[in-house]
Order: structure tokens, then sequence, then C-alpha cells
């Protein structure tokens, strides 16, 4: 278990922050929820940019919600759309994009829309995990 | 068609000749009648392009050698093939004999004995004729291999998509095996990996395959079918399928007589047209395929935002393009009809802005001896 930041509890156990990973292939939603459930973090799954939205919006996730790590290529809300909903709603949610298209126009205008790091898949376990611990601290930033 | 404005004047020998102006009319009541002798690669480049000719009606080809290339493609494309390049000679119904023979004596005989009315070319100048055609060919070939080059750099997009998923799941897969220590999970988890790495390789083989220039095979009896599946494949890579609804309704057995390698460019091109159609809000892509008395018809159609009405015919020109500069090369389309003419099928394309496009392809049965 790494350190514990965000103080959230689900169930009886500490989490160091819950994650929602937002892809369209149930297999790398299968293994990043494995890598960061390894880092003591709570994983939520969504599909699509829609599914995120309904999901962050379902009751207690609105409040639990620490960091969003999305997909770009996905059907029904795509990535990008999904990102602006967030950003324009969630503003103190951190994300953290996760795609299969290295793209360097794309990954600067995520970034000037306030991503916090912008990530090419396949990604290794331990660097995805700093990642989501850098964002957990501006998270935590955020709140002061 | 028949009236006064189309009766050719008399030029000074007393032949009849069409006023240039009314060529195309002309040309429909009275076709030219040509006679090919020499299946070699010669006549075979001829008879290639003068089929394609609607003016152009080519009443034999004859060789000396029955076992010429140019034989068995005419008969593939059902014109007559004379055993005795005589009888050609001394058809009343030829107006042109074009001698790719490159046999003096052929020459000499054509000129002592051919009706007084048919011209004829030959020697150098049909050599030069043959040469320019196979120039054209050649050209049209490399045209051909550019667009679908050019097309394939739209995939880069679904390509990495499609490979760097299963590469996601290797990583993280392989990072929990070195610490794994449940034997189930670890035989699990290394089968999965195999499936995932599997799964790639299929990608780069299905690209490498389409990439590759269009194999100069003779022509042989495609099913259409199997190639539509083959399409939609290739199609992911190039346009997002996400909230398209795929309906096939083919029927079974519908062949043409093609290179497979070009029908499947051609199905490509339409499918991903078809699927950026309906980039905004989906819609339903529904391929079809079924008989009729002579030959079988090849519908694509979409549901997507159109084709402006004003634009309709001009989308099978060359370097037209609705697309934003730099995403399309304007080919794709006039590929594909140059294609299908090839093919002795025809084209048709109806569309409504908002409602959607259908392209209708009708191919006329492959004829037999086919493979």
């Amino acid at each position: 278990m790494g350190e514990f930041t965000s103080g959230f509890f689900i169930g009886d156990q500490p989490t160091n922050g819950r994650v929602l990973v937002v892809d369209d292939e149930a297999d790398v939603r299968k293994v990043v929820r494995m890598t960061l459930q390894k880092a003591g973090y709570d994983v939520l799954e969504a599909e699509n940019g829609e599914k995120a939205i309904e999901t962050i919006n379902s009751g207690e996730n609105r409040l639990l919600l620490d960091v969003l790590i999305c997909d770009i290529r996905m059907p029904k809300i795509n990535g990008v759309e999904a990102i602006a909903y967030f950003r324009a709603n969630y503003p103190r949610v951190p994300v953290i994009v996760l795609t299969g298209f290295p793209d360097a126009d794309m990954a600067t205008s995520m970034l000037r829309q306030g991503v916090v790091d912008y990530l090419v898949k396949p990604v290794e376990g331990e660097k995805l995990r700093e990642s989501v611990a850098r964002a957990m601290e501006q998270r935590e930033l955020a709140h002061l | 068609m028949e009236g006064k404005a189309i009766v050719p004047p008399l030029h000074p020998g007393g032949h009849a000749v069409p006023p240039l102006t009314d060529r195309a009319v002309v040309s429909k009541l009275a076709p030219t009648k040509v006679a090919i002798l020499g299946a070699g690669r010669g006549g075979t480049a001829l008879l290639d392009l003068l089929h394609l000719i609607p003016s152009v009606e080519i009443v034999g080809i004859s060789d000396r050698d029955p076992g010429a290339p140019g034989l068995s493609r005419a008969k593939n494309l059902r014109i007559p093939v004379v055993d005795r390049l005589e009888e050609l000679v001394y058809n009343h119904g030829v107006n042109l004999i074009m001698d790719v023979t490159g046999d003096p004596e052929v020459e000499r005989f054509v000129q002592l004995h051919k009706r007084p009315e048919t011209e004829v070319l030959s020697g150098s100048a049909a050599r030069l004729l043959w040469e320019l055609v196979r120039h054209e060919a050649n050209l049209q070939a490399e045209l051909f291999h550019a667009e679908k080059l050019a097309g394939i750099g739209s995939f880069a997009a679904g390509v990495a998509h499609d490979i760097n998923n299963p590469l996601q799941l290797i990583m993280g897969l392989a990072e929990n095996l070195s610490e794994e220590t449940d034997l189930k999970t670890v035989r699990e988890q290394a089968h999965e990996i195999v499936e995932a790495v599997r799964r790639t390789s299929a990608i780069c083989r299905d690209l490498t395959q389409y990439a590759r220039k269009t194999s100069a095979r003779d022509e042989t009896v495609v099913y259409l079918n199997n190639r539509l599946d083959e399409a939609l494949k290739i199609a992911r890579y190039a346009a997002s399928f996400h909230d398209i609804n795929v309906r096939q309704e083919y029927e079974d057995g519908a062949a043409a007589r093609g290179n497979p390698d070009e029908i499947l460019h051609i199905l490509v091109n339409l499918i991903t047209n078809a699927v950026q159609a309906m980039e905004q809000g989906g819609g339903t892509l529904t391929l079809t395929t079924e008989h009729f008395s002579d030959g079988v018809t090849l519908r694509i159609s979409d549901t997507g935002c159109g084709i402006e009405p004003q634009v309709l015919d001009q989308i099978f020109e060359p370097f037209f393009t609705t697309k934003e500069p730099g995403k399309g090369t304007g080919l794709g389309l006039y590929n594909v009809k140059a294609i299908v003419t090839k093919m002795r099928g025809k084209i048709d394309v109806d569309s409504r802005v908002d409602c959607g496009t259908t392209f209708t392809i009708t191919f006329p049965s492959p004829s037999e001896g086919s493979t």
C-alpha cells in the first residue's frame, strides 16, 4: 500500500483515492485497474464519455472522484468532448489522457485545456502510477 | 435518334465524314468496327483500351499463335476470337484493321486483300499506338497505387488504436506475471498475452497485404460477399465505426470477373466514404448484393450527410474532392469508376442531403471458363 493521501474510505478500507478509467477497450480498463489497485487506488470504469458523465453524476461518485484517466478515440461521446465536459464541470478533478495514438497537436491542445498528463499506450505500470500520484498531489493542492 | 442534322456530308473523295460537332451523336449510330491482327502484348493492350470505348466495336481478334495472351483475354471479354486472320481481312463489316503482328507477310496480305473502304493501321504507326496505350495503362496503374497508398496514411489513428490497445494489455499482464504466484492466474494471463499478440499480428498481415502493389495476375471470378467483408475490416482503420450500425444483406454466390485486389480497394474506398459521411451522429451502413438476370448488383448505402446536388455529377472526376485540403486525393471515386468500367460494370449514385447516399454498381455475370 502506498502513502495515504485523500482519506477516502470505500467500505471499511482506506484507499489512496478514487480513479475513473474511461476507455472503450475492456482489456485496457482491466490492466489499468489491476495496476492501480496494486497501488491502493479504488478504480471505477466507464466504456465511453457518455457513461463516464453518467458515472460521475451519479450520487456519491461526484464527491469521491480524485482522478480521471481518459482515452480519446471512443464511441458515443469521445475523449475530447468528455474531457471538455469534465474540465468545465469538475475543474478540480485532474485529467490524464491515455491514448493509443501519439499526436503532438492533440497533446498540446489537451495540455492547454488543463490535462495534467498525456500518456501513450502501452504505458508501463510504474509510469502510470507516478502520473496518478502527481495528479493526486495537484488535486490536494487545489483543495487548499 | 434519327434526323437530318446527323447525316454525314461527303468529302471530295466521296467518303462519309462525320461533322466534328456531331461526333458523339454519329458515334452512337455508327460505331467504328475494328479488327485486331496480333494478340501478343500489343494486341492485348489495344483490346484492353478499345473495349472500354463505347463508339468502338471490336469485330474480332486473331493470331497465328493459338497460345497468344490476347486470345484468352478476348474470350474473357466476350470478344470473338477468329482462327484465321484472313477472315478478318475479308470481313465486310470492318472499318479499321489494326495490325500489330509486326509480320511483313501479314502486312502485305492485308494491303492486297483488304476491302477498299477499310482503313489500315500497321507497321511503326501501330507499334507507336500500342506503346502509347501501354504507357497510359502503366500510368493508370501507378495512379491507382499512389491513391491507395495516400489513403493508407489515413489509417494511422485506427492502426495505432488497434495495435497499442493489445500492447497495453500485454504490458500490464506481463508486469503482473513477474509478481504473480497463483499458477492458474499465470496460465490464464499467459494465454491472454498470446491471443493479444495474435490479434496484433493479424492487423499487420491485413495491412501489408492491402498495401502491396496490385498484382498483375489475370482477372478471375471474385466473390463479392467475401470482398465486402474484407473491405469492411480494412475500412475500420480508415474511419471510425463508432455509432455505425452495419447491415450485410448478401445473396449467396454474388460474383463478378475482375482483379481481386482492385475490387477490394474500390470497396474500401466506398465503405470509407460512407462511414465518413456519418461521422456526425452515426447511422446505418448497408451492404447489399443481389443477382439479376444478367449479372449482379452491389449497393453501398449510408444514412449520412449526403452529397450536394450541384456537385453530384462531378464526384467521379479526377481531383474532385469535398474533403479538407490534405484529407483526400480526389482520386478515390475516379479510380472506383475506372475499375468498374474496366470490369464492364456500371456505377450510379443516388444522394439526398441529410438523408444519405447509395452507390449502386452492376457487374455482368462472370463468363464461363473462370477459375
